[in-house]
C-alpha cells in the first residue's frame, strides 16, 4: 500500500493549501497520473490538476513529486516511492496555485511570448521550401522539442527570488529562433536577451536540465545563446564583461584572476556598480582574504596561450 | 592512496584556507595529493560561454596531464568537479569530438584517453574505503555540532554527471558528518544554489538565493554549514554581512569548507585551517566542541 | 454576451491553421479546452504526406491513388484531389512560418516511407511532426496576438442554431466554471477525434467528441461513423502508441506459444504488413485464446536485436517504455495490442468544409468543420498513415479562407441569450443535483470495455446488438452516477462527465452504423460480412438523430479518377 501525500487548495472552501493522505495499491505498470486518476476516480473525484496526451508530448501534467517537477504520465508510481512507500505531491513552484495540483501558467506565456517566439525570416518567401542544413537543422532541433510543461520554470532558482527573469523556457524557445539560419533577427534578439531578467541572470543551478523531460534543456540552451551574444559583439554588460574577462585571465595566465574580474565586469564607467564592490573588497582586504597582488601564472602557461591562438579565441 | 589534486584557482585566491586546509586534511588522511601546477582553470562553466570548444579543450588538457601520471583528479570544488565532468561527457559521446580536441592538444604534447576519473573531496571520502579511513583516524570527534551540508549545484547536476547516488537527495556530505561525529542536519536548500555565478549581474537576486538558503539552515537548527565548494562559500560567507534575510532576523552562521571540518575531526586547530580568516566569525564552532568535550568528562 | 465574427473550436493543426487565415481580415476567437500546445496534434510523431519529390519523384497524382487505394474507395476523389495537389503548397507555407523539418543532404525537407504510400512522402521533423507543427502554428498565433483571441482552458458546450443558421456557441470558462454566450457570424468546429470511447486507445484524454455531439444535437448528422482506424502497436492496457519503427527493426510479433503469428496472416510482409491487416491478425490471435498469458495482448520482441543495437537505433523508444509500461525491451518483450486510434466519420462538410445536412449538400449557414472531427471525405473507410496530419492542415486553410468569404459583410444572427445560457446552466445544475452512489469511472469503463470488445477491430452483428443494449443501460446509469465537486473553479470532474456523456452517446452512433454496414471495408471488419460489398454499400453513412431514434440515410461516393477495385498489397 502506498500513500500519496497530495497539497490540496481550493480557495472557494479555505484560503491557505493543506495536505491530505490517500492509499492506494499500486496497479502494476501504473504511471503517477495513473495513480493519480485512481485516486481522483475511485477515492475524491474533487481532486483538480491537468492531463490530456498521457504520452508526455502535450506538458499537461507537470507537477511536483517528492519535491521536484515532473511529468506525472511519464514516470512510473513505484519509482517514486520514498524510503516510508510515499509519494508527495505538490502543484508546481514559482507559479500561483489555482486548485489543487492546478497552477497559473499566465506568467509562464507571457515571458514566451516576450522573446518574440516566431521566426522573423530572412527574405521573402521562395516558391519552395527555405533551404537549411542538416547541421542547421541540429543547431535548434532540441530547443524545439520543447512542450512548454513549466517543469523548468518550477524549479528554478533564479525564479524563486526574481519574478523579471524570463526563466528557463523562454530563453530554451529563444534560442529555437537565435539559432535559426532562417532568420533575420539574431543581433536584435541577443541583445534584448542580453538585457536584464534574459541570459545573463541564470545561476547556472541546471535545475532546468535535471527536471526539463525532452531534450529542450534550457541551461544547455541559455549557454548557446551567450555564446551567439559574445560572438556578436553584445558586450555592453556586466554577464557579458565577465565572460570576457574570466576568458581572458585564463588566456593570460592559465587561471583566474580574481583581483580584476569584478572590476571589469562591472565596466570601469559603471561607477555605482564598482561602489558596490568596495563592501565586499574591504571586508575581504581586513580578513587577509584578498587574492595575492601579483597574479602567478600556471606552469606551462605557453601551452595554453597556444590552445586559445590555435582556436583564434 | 593518491591522486593528481586539481586546485582551482578559487582555493589558491581568494580562499586560501581552503588549500591549506586540504593540505592538512590529506595528510592526516594518509592520502597523497600531487597538486597539478600546469593545469589551467576549468573555465567554471563560464570560459564556455565564450567558446565551448576552448573550455574543453582546456580541460582536456587538465585530463592529459593527470594522466600521464597515472593519477585519478580530485577535485576540492563543485564547480571544477561539475565543470570538469561536463567536459569529459563531452569527449566521451562522441569519437570525432574526441578527436578534434586531441588534434588541438598535439602540439602541446597531450592527449586525451579517458584513463582518468574525476572526483570531488567529498566523493572520494564517501565511500566505503574513503568511510573507513576516516573513521579510524578520527582525534576529536565533532560532538554536538549540527552541520549542514551545502552541495554546490555543480556536483549535483546535471545528475548524469553527478558521483552522488541520489543527487536530488544526496547523502554523501551528511555521511562524512556523521562519521566524524557530528550531526547532520537536512534541509530542503541543502540541493540549491548559492546564487554566486549572478552575484556581478543581479546581486539582489543572488544574495537572495543564498539567504534563503542561510536562513533554511539556521531554521533547521543547523551550528555551522560546511560546502565543497569555494564559490558557495564566498557567496555564503564573505557575502553574509550583505545579506538582507538574515540581518533582518539578526542572524549569522558560520560557514565551513568541507576540509576544514574533516581536518578538525583529525586533530588540527581552527587557525592551522585558516578559519580564522572567514568573514563571519567561526569561534562559535570551538564553543561548541569545547561544551561537549567539557560535557562528557 | 460575447462577440466575434468568427469563434473556431479548438486549437490543434486545423484550427489554428483556420484562425490564421480567417484572421487576415476578421475579428477570430479560438477556444479551446487545452492550452493550444497541449491539442492532440502534438503527438503526431510520423509525419506530414506531401508529394513534394525530395527524395524520390513523386506526384499528385500517386498521392492520390495511394490515398483512395487505402481508403478502399469510400473516398470522395474530388476532395482527394485537390487536398493531394494543396499538399506541397501547404508544406512550403510550414516551411516559411518556421516549422522545424529535418532536411536532406542538400538541405531540402527530408522525406521517408510510411505505410501504405508508394513514395517516400512523409515530410517530418525527427519523431515530433505534429508537436513541430503545432508549435509552428501556435508560434504564428502569438505573432498575430492582436487580431486572434484565445481562449486558453474554455469549454464549448452547446451550438447556437436558429433554423438552417448557426449563430454562436455556448461555452464554460474552465478556471472560474462561469458560461457564457459567444455570438458570431460563423463557427468552426476543429475538435478533434473521439477515440477515448474505447478501453484502448492511442487518443489523449481530450479527444472526446465533445463537438461531434453538439454538430450532432442540433440535427446535423455523423458521416460514416463506423470507421474507426485501430493502430497495430498500442502499448498494453494503455494505448499509447509505440513506434513502428521497433518493427521497421526487425521485432518479432510473438503470441503466448511464443510463434511468429504474422506467418499465417501475411507471411510475405511478415511483421511488416499494413496496419489494419497486422491489427486483426493480432486481434484474431487474441480472440484465439493464444494472447500473451491469456490476456489482451501479444509480444513485441526486440531481445534477439541485442543491447547494442537497441541502444544505437531505439534509445528513445526503448526508455518509453520503461517510462510508460515499466519494462526494458532490452530484457523482456513488450505486451501490446491494437488501439483505437483515428475516426475517418464526423461532421459532414463538403470540399469548402461547409457543414451540410444531407446528400444534397444543403448547408447548415455559418457552420464550418475542418480537421478529425470532419468527413470530407477523403479518408474514405481508411486513413493512410501521415495524411491527416495533411487534412488538418489543408482543409483548416481552407475552413479559414471559406469563413472569410462567408462571414464577410454579414449580420450577427439573432441570439436569445438568457435561454441558450439557461440550457446549459441546467445541464450543470442535472449533474450537480445527481446524487447516484455508482462512480462515473465505473460507467466510462464499462463503456469503453464493450465498445472495445464488441465494437472494435472486430465486429457482427450479435456483438453489436449486446453492445447497443449495454451502451442504452449506460445511458440511464449515466444519469444517477456519484458527483463529489459541486465548486466552480477548475471542476474537472464535472467536465469529464459531460465528456462521458458526449462519448455515451458517440458510441452508440458508432454501433449504430456498425450494425447497419453489413460489409466488411477499410477500417470496418463485420466478421459475418468478411467481404467488401460495393453494390450495397459503395456509399456513406449518414447518421441522423430523430424522436423515434436514430435514422440511417446514404450518400453517394464521388468517384472521378480511379475506379473501384480489389484493395491487395
Ligand atoms: C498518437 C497519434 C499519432 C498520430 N500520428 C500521426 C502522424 O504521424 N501523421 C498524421 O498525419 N496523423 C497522425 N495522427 C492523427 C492526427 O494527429 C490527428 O488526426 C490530427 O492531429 C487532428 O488534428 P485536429 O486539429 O483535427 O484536432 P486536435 O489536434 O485533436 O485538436 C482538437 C482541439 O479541439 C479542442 N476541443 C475539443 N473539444 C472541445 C470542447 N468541447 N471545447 C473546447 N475545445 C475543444 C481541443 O482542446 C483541441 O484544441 C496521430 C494521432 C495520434 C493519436
Ligand atoms: S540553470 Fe538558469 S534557467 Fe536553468 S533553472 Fe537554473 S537559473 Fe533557471
Ligand atoms: S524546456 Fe523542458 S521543462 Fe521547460 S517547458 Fe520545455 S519541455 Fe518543459
Ligand atoms: S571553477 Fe573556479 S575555482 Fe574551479 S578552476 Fe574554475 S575558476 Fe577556478
Ligand atoms: S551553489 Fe553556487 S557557487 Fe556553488 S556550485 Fe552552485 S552555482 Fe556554483
Ligand atoms: S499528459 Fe501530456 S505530458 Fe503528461
Amino acid at each position: 500500500m502506498a500513500t500519496f501525500r497530495i497539497k490540496r487548495f481550493n480557495p472557494e472552501k479555505q484560503p491557505e493549501p493543506y495536505f491530505e493522505e490517500f492509499e492506494l495499491d499500486i496497479p502494476d505498470g501504473a504511471t503517477l497520473l495513473d495513480c493519480m486518476n485512481e485516486i481522483k476516480w475511485t477515492l475524491d473525484g474533487s481532486l483538480s490538476y491537468r492531463m490530456s496526451c498521457r504520452s508526455a508530448i502535450c506538458g499537461s501534467c507537470a507537477v511536483k513529486a517528492n519535491g521536484h517537477a515532473l511529468l506525472a504520465c511519464q514516470r512510473q508510481g513505484e519509482h517514486l516511492l520514498d524510503n516510508d512507500d510515499t509519494i508527495t505531491l505538490e502543484p508546481l513552484g514559482n507559479m500561483k496555485p489555482v486548485k489543487d495540483l492546478v497552477v497559473d501558467f499566465t506568467p509562464f506565456w507571457d515571458k514566451i511570448n516576450k522573446v518574440k517566439p516566431y521566426l522573423e525570416p530572412k527574405d521573402e518567401a521562395p516558391a519552395k521550401e527555405r533551404h537549411q542544413s542538416q547541421e542547421e537543422f541540429l543547431i535548434i532541433d532540441d530547443a524545439s522539442t520543447c512542450i512548454m510543461c513549466g517543469a523548468c520554470y518550477s524549479d528554478c532558482n533564479t525564479l524563486e527570488v526574481d519574478d523579471n527573469f524570463l526563466g528557463p523556457a523562454a530563453l530554451a524557445k529563444a534560442q529555437r529562433f537565435v539559432g535559426d539560419s532562417r532568420d533575420s533577427k539574431t543581433l536584435q534578439r541577443v541583445q534584448d536577451l542580453s538585457e536584464p531578467g534574459g541570459i545573463w541572470d541564470c545561476t547556472h543551478c541546471a535545475e532546468c536540465v535535471e527536471r526539463c523531460p525532452k531534450p529542450a534543456k534550457p541551461f544547455d540552451r541559455i549557454k548557446e545563446i551567450m555564446t551567439v551574444a559574445l560572438d556578436n559583439g553584445v558586450h555592453n554588460n556586466n554577464g557579458a564583461r565577465h565572460a570576457l574577462s574570466f576568458t581572458n585571465s585564463v588566456k593570460r595566465s592559465g587561471n583566474l584572476n580574481e583581483n580584476r574580474i569584478p572590476v571589469e565586469s562591472m565596466g570601469i564607467f559603471n561607477i555605482s556598480g564598482l561602489l558596490s564592490l568596495i563592501p565586499i573588497g574591504l571586508r575581504m582586504l581586513l580578513k587577509g582574504k584578498v587574492p595575492p597582488v601579483i597574479h602567478h601564472s600556471i606552469d606551462e602557461v605557453d601551452d595554453v596561450k597556444r590552445i586559445f591562438k590555435e582556436l583564434d579565441q | 592512496m593518491k591522486f593528481a589534486l586539481f586546485t582551482g584557482c578559487v582555493a589558491k585566491g581568494a580562499t586560501r584556507e581552503l588549500m591549506l586546509s586540504t593540505t592538512k586534511a590529506a595528510e592526516g588522511l594518509g592520502f597523497e595529493f600531487v597538486e597539478m601546477k600546469s593545469a589551467s582553470c576549468c573555465g567554471a562553466g563560464v570560459v564556455s560561454e565564450k567558446s565551448p570548444l576552448l573550455a574543453d579543450a582546456l580541460n582536456a588538457r587538465s585530463f592529459s596531464i593527470a594522466e600521464k601520471q597515472g593519477l585519478d583528479i580530485v577535485t576540492i570544488c563543485s564547480t571544477c568537479q561539475g565543470t570538469l565532468k561536463k567536459t569529459e561527457a563531452h569527449l566521451n559521446e562522441s569519437k570525432e569530438y574526441k578527436e578534434k580536441v586531441n588534434d588541438i592538444l598535439e602540439d602541446g604534447g597531450h592527449q586525451y584517453n579517458g584513463t582518468t576519473r574525476i572526483k570531488h573531496f567529498a566523493n572520494i571520502l564517501a565511500t566505503e574505503e574513503g568511510m573507513a579511513r576516516l573513521k579510524s583516524r578520527i582525534k576529536r570527534p565533532l560532538t554536538g555540532l549540527k552541520v549542514a551540508a551545502f552541495y554546490g549545484c555543480y556536483v549535483l547536476r546535471p545528475s548524469e554527471n553527478s558521483d552522488f547516488e541520489n543527487p536530488d537527495n544526496p547523502t554523501g556530505m551528511e555521511d562524512i558528518f556523521a562519521a566524524l561525529g557530528a550531526t547532520p542536519v537536512y534541509y530542503p536548500s541543502r540541493i540549491k544554489c548559492c546564487g554566486f555565478p549572478i552575484v556581478m549581474m543581479n546581486k539582489d537576486a543572488s544574495l537572495g538565493m543564498s539567504g534563503n538558503a542561510l536562513v533554511d539552515a539556521i531554521d533547521n537548527g543547523a551550528d555551522v554549514v560546511a560546502t565543497g565548494c569555494p564559490l558557495c562559500h564566498l557567496s555564503l560567507d564573505s557575502y553574509q554581512p550583505e545579506i538582507e534575510s538574515l540581518q533582518k532576523k539578526n542572524q549569522s552562521i558560520p560557514i565551513l569548507h568541507l576540509p576544514q571540518l574533516v581536518a578538525l575531526a583529525l586533530g588540527y586547530t581552527p587557525t592551522q585551517l585558516g578559519m580564522d580568516s572567514h568573514i563571519v566569525s567561526t569561534l562559535k564552532i570551538n564553543q561548541i566542541l569545547s561544551n561537549s568535550a567539557s560535557s562528557s568528562h | 454576451m460575447i462577440e466575434h465574427d468568427v469563434v473556431i473550436i479548438g486549437a490543434g493543426l486545423a484550427g489554428m491553421r483556420c484562425a490564421l487565415e480567417a484572421s487576415k481580415e476578421l475579428d477570430v476567437a479560438v477556444l479551446t479546452k487545452v492550452y493550444p500546445s497541449r491539442s492532440h496534434s502534438g503527438a503526431a510523431q510520423g509525419g506530414i504526406a506531401a508529394s513534394l519529390g525530395n527524395s524520390e519523384p513523386d506526384s499528385w497524382e500517386e498521392h492520390m491513388y495511394d490515398t483512395v487505394k487505402g481508403g478502399d474507395f469510400l473516398n470522395d476523389q474530388d476532395a482527394v484531389e485537390e487536398y493531394v495537389k494543396a499538399a506541397p503548397r501547404i508544406i512550403y507555407e510550414l516551411e516559411h512560418m518556421g516549422c522545424v523539418f529535418s532536411r536532406t543532404a542538400d538541405g531540402k525537407i527530408a522525406q521517408r516511407s510510411f505505410g501504405g504510400h508508394s513514395k517516400p512522402r512523409a515530410c517530418f521533423s525527427a519523431d515530433r511532426t505534429g508537436h513541430a507543427i503545432l508549435h509552428a502554428l501556435h508560434e504564428q498565433l502569438m505573432k498575430n496576438e492582436k487580431s486572434v483571441k484565445i481562449y486558453n482552458e474554455w469549454y464549448m458546450h452547446s451550438l447556437i442554431v436558429d433554423g438552417d443558421r448557426c449563430n454562436g456557441v455556448v461555452v464554460s470558462n474552465i478556471q472560474t466554471g462561469e458560461v457564457e454566450v459567444i455570438r458570431a457570424k460563423a463557427v468552426v468546429f476543429c475538435t478533434g477525434g473521439y477515440g477515448r470511447v474505447f478501453k484502448i486507445t492511442s487518443n489523449a484524454f481530450a479527444s472526446t467528441a465533445d463537438g461531434v455531439i453538439a454538430a450532432f444535437e442540433v440535427g446535423i448528422p455523423l458521416e460514416d461513423p463506423e470507421f474507426v482506424q485501430f493502430h497495430p502497436s498500442g502499448l498494453f492496457r494503455q494505448g499509447i502508441l509505440f513506434s513502428e519503427a521497433a518493427r521497421g527493426e526487425g521485432a518479432y510479433l510473438l503470441n503466448d506459444k511464443g510463434e511468429r503469428f504474422m506467418e499465417n496472416y501475411a507471411p510475405s510482409r511478415m511483421e511488416l504488413a499494413p496496419r489494419d491487416i497486422v491489427s486483426r491478425a493480432e486481434q484474431s490471435e487474441i480472440d484465439a485464446g493464444r494472447g500473451v498469458n491469456g490476456e489482451d495482448c501479444i509480444n513485441l520482441d526486440l531481445r534477439h536485436l541485442g543491447e547494442a543495437r537497441i541502444m544505437e537505433r531505439l534509445p528513445q523508444i526503448r526508455q518509453l517504455a520503461i517510462d510508460f509500461l515499466g519494462i526494458d525491451c532490452i530484457t523482456d518483450p513488450i505486451p501490446i495490442q491494437p488501439t483505437a486510434h483515428y475516426s475517418m466519420g464526423g461532421i459532414p462538410v463538403d470540399k469548402f468544409c461547409h457543414v451540410i445536412l444531407d446528400a444534397e449538400g444543403t448547408k447548415m449557414n455559418g457552420f464550418f468543420a475542418a480537421g478529425e472531427c470532419a468527413c470530407v471525405s477523403v479518408h474514405g473507410g481508411n486513413r493512410l498513415g501521415t495524411n491527416s496530419l495533411l487534412d488538418a492542415v489543408v482543409f483548416g486553410e481552407r475552413a479559414g479562407k471559406s469563413v472569410l468569404e462567408y462571414a464577410r459583410g454579414k449580420d450577427f444572427g439573432n441570439v436569445n441569450e438568457g435561454q441558450e445560457k439557461a440550457k446549459v446552466l441546467e445541464k450543470f445544475e442535472d449533474v450537480f443535483q445527481r446524487d447516484g452512489s455508482e462512480s462515473y469511472k465505473d460507467i466510462r469503463d464499462d463503456m469503453k470495455e464493450i465498445m472495445m470488445s464488441h465494437c472494435g477491430v472486430f465486429r457482427d452483428a450479435e456483438k453489436l446488438k449486446v453492445c447497443m443494449d449495454t451502451l442504452k443501460e449506460l445511458q440511464v446509469r449515466f444519469k444517477k452516477g456519484k458527483v463529489t465537486d459541486k465548486g466552480k473553479i477548475f471542476n474537472t470532474e464535472i467536465y469529464e462527465i459531460m465528456e462521458l456523456g458526449n462519448m455515451l452517446r458517440m458510441a452508440e452512433v458508432i454501433a449504430e452504423a456498425a450494425l447497419y454496414r453489413q460489409e466488411s471495408r477499410g477500417g470496418h471488419s463485420r466478421t459475418d460480412f468478411p467481404k467488401r460489398d460495393d453494390k450495397k454499400f459503395l456509399h456513406h453513412s449518414m447518421v441522423y438523430d430523430s424522436p423515434d431514434g436514430f435514422v440511417i440515410k446514404t450518400k453517394p461516393v464521388v468517384i472521378t479518377k480511379y475506379p473501384v477495385t480489389e484493395r491487395t498489397y
